[in-house]
């Protein structure tokens, strides 16, 4: 496909434009054609290979096309296999021409050299042009029958080819058949290799329309084929064998004998120097013990000394590959791996997409006996001129923090962190105390002394600022001057750009608000009536949400905003064991770099916003299309699975309120004549005329009280009788909508 | 299934493209475009080297002045993908004569492209083998081998060792003088914590090997690791040998080696290739002989000048010496003027790197030379942030001396013709990562 969509790209200045020069070569082409002149052939390869080189930056030269196969009559080796890879470039994009291609392509297929017969058919198969199908398959027959060996490797492959461009014309041809039995009689190695990775691809597509086809794929995984691989796997090039072992690692073996046979029999194949053959080997290694849980544990003690090596050798791409597979195994069994946890220590030379795994791995590795090392470790990485990497440090600091029991000294470190006095190292911390609060309440007073002496002014990413005012919101009884800290950052609500800021601010105001009353009165007024003014939907509506729940009934308003709160025991895990389970199969693949499943990257629909691949063609590369790329790994892609967004805290709250839920109706409605709810009006306000329980009335009296000013037309269905929740939603989205905007709250302004 | 590519690129820097194949029609033609606009162009370039745009996933690697670049679409198999690349790039220097970079791509495209061909097809990879190869790819490439002299070699023989078994060693080789040489090259890997106790070390050795030997010889390799020396001590039930044995945490071999043979007899024989090659790679971590000792004190005087005294202690043995000794420590952004006294070698100020870089040419063992510098260092205001010390970073190499202790006991050669051999073993130790923090 490639040629003509790259001819129309304008030529990058550095280029030659290539016009005159492609004139040019085409009569100096047609000159040489005819010519026998001796030294011609010297004089056509400087020729050949100036048109390579402009295929090769772009130039589109499919022009000289005739004069190309015209000068192709030669018996110069090197003449014909640049001719070769011209045509094979250009005869996609002109099937016309392609056709003069094939009369000599056809007859070097049968030249005594078998260097030549292999070189014409792996070219005639490659010309890529489904009408011309009919003449490959009689080469091909005679390719996979040939004395040599190299044409016979070179003709497996070119059915595969065949397959690719006519699927139906390889079938009936019965070419997979006779690739079946080349694969099973064949004295070459690499014949048989690509016998099996030709049949794999041609029975795995047919599969689905066609039962024999799916039977015979079932048939590559049978017991006397596995066997008669597995016992001449040393013969098999290092790239064969990784393509025999992952046939390998989708056998069942009958018993546990036939299992520990194969393990006996490929045991020495994790001493191989290619990394790639030492995770396939690992890969049956895991598969087949999958079952048998002691052994599968012995597996992983077996397999770590390679992987080890591995890592440590070779360039940091390979080593990269390698220790994503290790970091699958290490996220797997993490109690196998603890005692090796120095091998993960970072190098400071070494590219942050190691680094990162490393401190993954760490995290995960840390327990009881390590962690002092590994924290401690970790600081110096936090103390890091490496921004990004300081970061990541942080981070995995509070994930080991997480999973502690001991956190004690831990604490201590991350409160170390703050006074760094560093941006971006209280940025991470301040998430992190707040998601170590959650967990552990009971380290309250420790934290709140040192958090409350950092100026929100010196906190400027969101994400930390929206941590700093949940604390101040959570804990507002202990922290001083909280309210005012509140005030302050509302006055400043216009210069507040992060929704999740503003959202959160809502959120802590009303709690504070709860606890603190006199003090926050005001605050509360101004955040509720910014809030209704907020152009953002989910700030407005959170604000009204707040302004209603206030006015309906406050006591309920604090059940919801200020429920007692229980300690978060564990945080969700981002992926499923499902999804783990399934990387976990495909294993040596890009599914385990990507720590995703396969299908959510090659399936279509799975791939996100970003589209291209099949119309490449008129691929549009706009600059901004930069920005909807999905990153595989992107740094901040790693938030998520701190769980520290708002999108948690807002969990958090909505089940608080559907644990009200229940509360919230019938029982609890003549609720606001109970004492507590009468004391806190009270003392909110001094409010005088009856708060005799009658909503509408204490609703009025908050307006006052909020100075909200508003026109006394209170909301209209003030009366909710027994609320149910209701699972679906009856309403699409954008009736919804519509009947929102009509409710009467325009009152704002 | 584990195609290990769709097409690859190689690009220079900017972005052009100096050689593209395309193996498989599942991925288009501007996947350069896609490449040089989502990753070359933005701050991704060197994150991660795997990524995925679109439907397909690129793989690059930097090697010298190119990037290679591999497309799939597929779920490809990465480890194998990487390991293709690496060994295309060794085949391609053993073709090019050692370098592999821009300009001798362009001055060798035509070749790149052939071997592209035959290392490659639709995806899967084939003989990579620069042996092999090199009998029918040549850089003059007039004839094929097989039809070029049909006499001197016969057909069949000739293919079979294009796609055989015995890929790695063509027969009919003959030498005037048989020599091997043996090299045994130890890279220290260390990191050490600022109190002086050491957090992580480990060695990686290779075993590289140069044959000059005629006909198909046998060879047998003895080292003193210690499972080897009990099998040995097994079989011929007599005593271990005092001497220092040593445990080797893993072993990889070159695919010449009998793994069947080490796996049963623990010893490494094998049939090796012609030329040179790597035999086997190991990895110790247990017991490993530090052969510097970096004993730093950095003291900040105020907020403009630096005390920065560090002494190296040699712990080898008194006859030998290292070579190429660099030392460099790391000194704040900010410094303005250096100077140095040193008992031993040169040191100066390198603006570039921010280090203070002292270079000893010739390190005799058991000594311990100092250097001792003050740096003043230019005031800025209101600049709170402390300065994070970056390790001392080392480098050198000791001739002679292994840090895991490993020593070749033996290396029989043994051929039908039953020729005598000269052997060389050469011991070399060269730093890895030798990072000393302070």
């Amino acid at each position: 496909m490639a040629p003509p969509g790259q001819a129309q790209r304008s030529p990058s200045p550095s280029q030659p434009s290539g016009k005159g020069e492609v004139s040019d070569l085409k009569a100096q082409l047609r000159q040489l054609a005819g010519s026998r002149a001796p030294g011609v052939d010297d004089s056509k390869r400087d020729l050949f290979k100036k048109v390579i080189s402009y295929m090769t930056v772009g130039i589109d030269v499919s022009s000289v096309f005739g004069e190309m196969v015209m000068c192709s009559a030669t018996s110069d080796i090197v003449l014909k296999k640049m001719c070769y890879l011209y045509v094979g470039n250009y005869a996609k994009g002109n099937p016309d021409l392609a056709l003069l291609t094939i009369n000599f392509l056809q007859r070097d297929c049968k030249d005594e050299d078998p260097m030549i017969r292999g070189l014409a058919l792996r070219s005639l198969c490659s010309l890529r042009v489904a009408n011309l199908v009919e003449y490959l398959v009689g080469p091909l027959g005679s390719g996979l029958r040939d004395g040599n060996s190299y044409v016979r490797t070179v003709a497996v492959i070119g059915i595969l080819k065949l397959y690719h461009i006519s699927a139906v014309t390889c079938i009936d041809a019965d070419f997979p058949a006779m690739l079946k039995r080349l694969m099973l009689n064949d004295p070459d190695t690499q014949v048989i290799a690509n016998c099996l990775a030709a049949l794999q691809e041609i029975w795995t597509l047919e599969a689905s329309n066609s039962e024999e086809a799916s039977r015979e794929r079932e048939a590559l995984l049978s017991k006397p084929l596995i066997y008669y691989f597995l016992n001449r796997i040393k013969e098999f090039s290092e790239w064969a064998q990784s393509l025999v072992l992952e046939l390998v690692a989708k056998y069942v073996p009958s018993d546990n004998n036939e299992i520990f046979d194969i393990m006996n029999l490929l045991e020495d194949r994790l001493q191989h120097a290619n990394g790639a053959v030492v995770l396939a080997t690992i890969k049956v290694f895991l598969q087949l013990t999958l079952s048998m849980n002691d052994v599968h544990q012995q597996v992983y003690e077996r397999i770590k000394a390679p992987l080890l090596t591995l890592v440590s050798s070779g360039s940091p791409e390979q080593s990269y590959a390698v220790l994503s597979h290790l970091h699958l195994l290490v996220m797997r069994a993490p109690i196998l791996f603890s005692s090796d946890y120095k091998h993960f220590y970072c190098q400071y030379n070494e590219p942050f997409y190691v680094k990162k795994l490393k401190l993954e791995m760490l995290t995960a590795v840390a327990n009881e006996s390590n962690t002092y090392e590994i924290v401690t470790e970790l600081c110096e990485y936090a103390a890091n001129v490496d921004i990004p990497m300081a970061r990541e440090s942080i981070r995995a600091v509070g994930k080991i923090a997480l999973q502690q029991y001991d956190v004690n000294a831990i604490v201590d470190r991350l409160l170390q962190f703050l006074e760094m006095e560093k941006d971006y190292v209280t940025a991470e911390t301040l998430v992190l105390v707040k998601d170590l609060l959650r967990k552990y309440p009971q380290w309250s007073q420790d934290c709140i002394a040192v958090v409350g002496n950092i100026s929100s002014k010196n906190v400027q990413e969101p994400k930390a600022k929206a941590a700093l005012i949940w604390m101040l919101g959570e804990y507002s009884q202990d922290m001083h001057d909280a309210p005012y800290i509140l005030e302050s950052l509302i006055e400043n609500w216009e210069d507040e750009h992060s929704s999740e800021v503003r959202l959160h601010l809502l959120t802590a105001v009303m709690k504070c608000f709860f606890k603190r009353p006199p003090e926050t009165q005001k605050a509360l007024g101004d955040a509720l009536a910014a809030g209704l003014a907020d152009f953002h939907q989910d700030v407005h509506d959170r604000a009204l949400f707040y302004y209603r729940l206030l006015q309906y009934n406050v006591t309920v308003a604090e059940r919801v905003v200020n429920p007692p709160k229980q300690a978060v025991s564990v945080f969700a895990d981002t992926q499923s064991s499902e999804i783990k389970d399934r990387i976990f199969d495909e294993f040596n693949s890009l599914s385990v770099v990507y720590q995703k499943p396969s299908y959510m990257f090659t399936d279509k629909e799975h791939r996100g916003p970003f589209e291209f691949s099949d119309e490449l063609g008129n691929l549009s590369i706009g600059a901004d299309a930069a920005d909807t790329v999905v990153p595989a790994h992107q740094v901040d892609a790693n938030d998520k699975d701190l769980l520290l967004s708002t999108s948690e805290t807002e969990k958090e709250d909505g089940r608080a309120l559907s644990s009200n839920g229940s509360a919230y109706s019938a029982p609890l409605y003549d609720a606001p004549a109970s004492v507590p709810a009468s004391q806190i009006q009270s003392d909110l306000v001094n409010l005088t005329s009856g708060l005799s329980g009658h909503v509408p009335a204490a609703s009025l009296a908050i307006d006052d009280l909020l100075g909200l000013g508003l026109s006394v037309t209170p909301a209209p269905a003030p009366s909710p009788p027994s609320l149910s929740l209701n699972p679906k939603a009856v309403l699409d989205p954008g009736t919804f909508q519509q009947k929102w905007r009509q409710l009467p709250i325009s009152l704002t302004q | 299934m584990p195609v290990a590519a769709s097409a690859i690129y190689f690009l220079n820097l900017r972005g052009d493209v100096l050689i593209n194949r395309l193996y498989r029609d599942d991925v288009g033609g501007n996947m350069v475009d896609a490449f040089r606009m989502h990753i070359m162009q933005t701050k991704e370039l060197g994150t991660c080297p795997v990524r995925q745009i679109g439907g397909c996933s690129f793989f690059y690697m930097r090697i010298s002045n190119v990037y290679i670049v591999i497309v799939v679409s597929s779920n490809a198999n990465v480890a194998c993908a990487f390991k293709f690349v690496v060994e295309a790039v060794s085949l391609f220097k053993s073709y090019f004569g050692g370098s592999f970079d821009e300009d001798a791509i362009r001055n060798n495209f035509v070749l790149i492209y052939e071997l592209l061909d035959e290392i490659m097809d639709f995806g899967y990879p084939q003989n990579l083998s620069p042996e092999i190869l090199k009998l029918y790819i040549t850089q003059e490439g007039v004839r094929s081998p097989f039809s070029s002299k049909p006499s001197d070699k016969p057909v069949p023989n000739a293919t079979l060792q294009v796609t055989g078994a015995v890929g790695w060693r063509r027969e009919g080789l003959a030498y005037k003088k048989n020599e091997v040489f043996l090299d045994i090259v130890e890279s220290v890997n260390l990191l050490m914590s600022s109190k002086g106790s050491v957090l992580r070390c480990d060695v990686t050795g290779k075993i590289l090997m140069k044959c000059f030997l005629s006909g198909m010889p046998d060879l047998k390799l003895g080292l003193n690791d210690k499972i080897g020396l009990e099998k040995e001590s097994q079989i011929k039930s007599r005593p271990i040998k005092s001497g220092k044995t040593i445990e080797l945490d893993d072993v990889t071999f070159h695919q010449c080696v009998n793994l069947t043979r080490f796996n049963s007899e623990k010893t490494v024989s094998f049939v090796p290739p012609d030329g040179e090659f790597e035999l086997m790679k190991y990895r110790i971590t247990e017991g490993v002989n530090l052969p510097f000792r970096v004993l730093p004190t950095i003291k900040e005087l105020g907020r403009t000048r630096m005390e920065v005294n560090v002494k190296v202690k040699s712990v080898f043995g008194p006859k030998m010496f290292a070579l190429g000794v660099v030392i460099k420590v790391p000194v704040p952004k900010q410094t303005a003027k250096t100077s140095f006294q040193v008992t031993s070698g040169r040191a100066k100020y390198n603006a570039a790197i921010d280090c203070l870089v002292w270079k000893i040419r010739k390190f005799p063992g058991q000594t311990e030379p100092t250097m001792s510098a003050e740096v003043e260092l230019i005031s800025t205001m209101g600049d709170k942030k402390s300065w994070t010390r970056p390790p001392i970073q080392m480098e050198f190499q000791v001739p002679m001396f292994t840090a895991s202790g490993l020593r070749v006991r033996f290396l029989k050669v043994w051929e039908k013709s039953g020729y005598n051999t000269v052997e060389w073993v050469r011991y070399i130790t060269k730093a890895g990562s030798y990072e000393i923090r302070c």
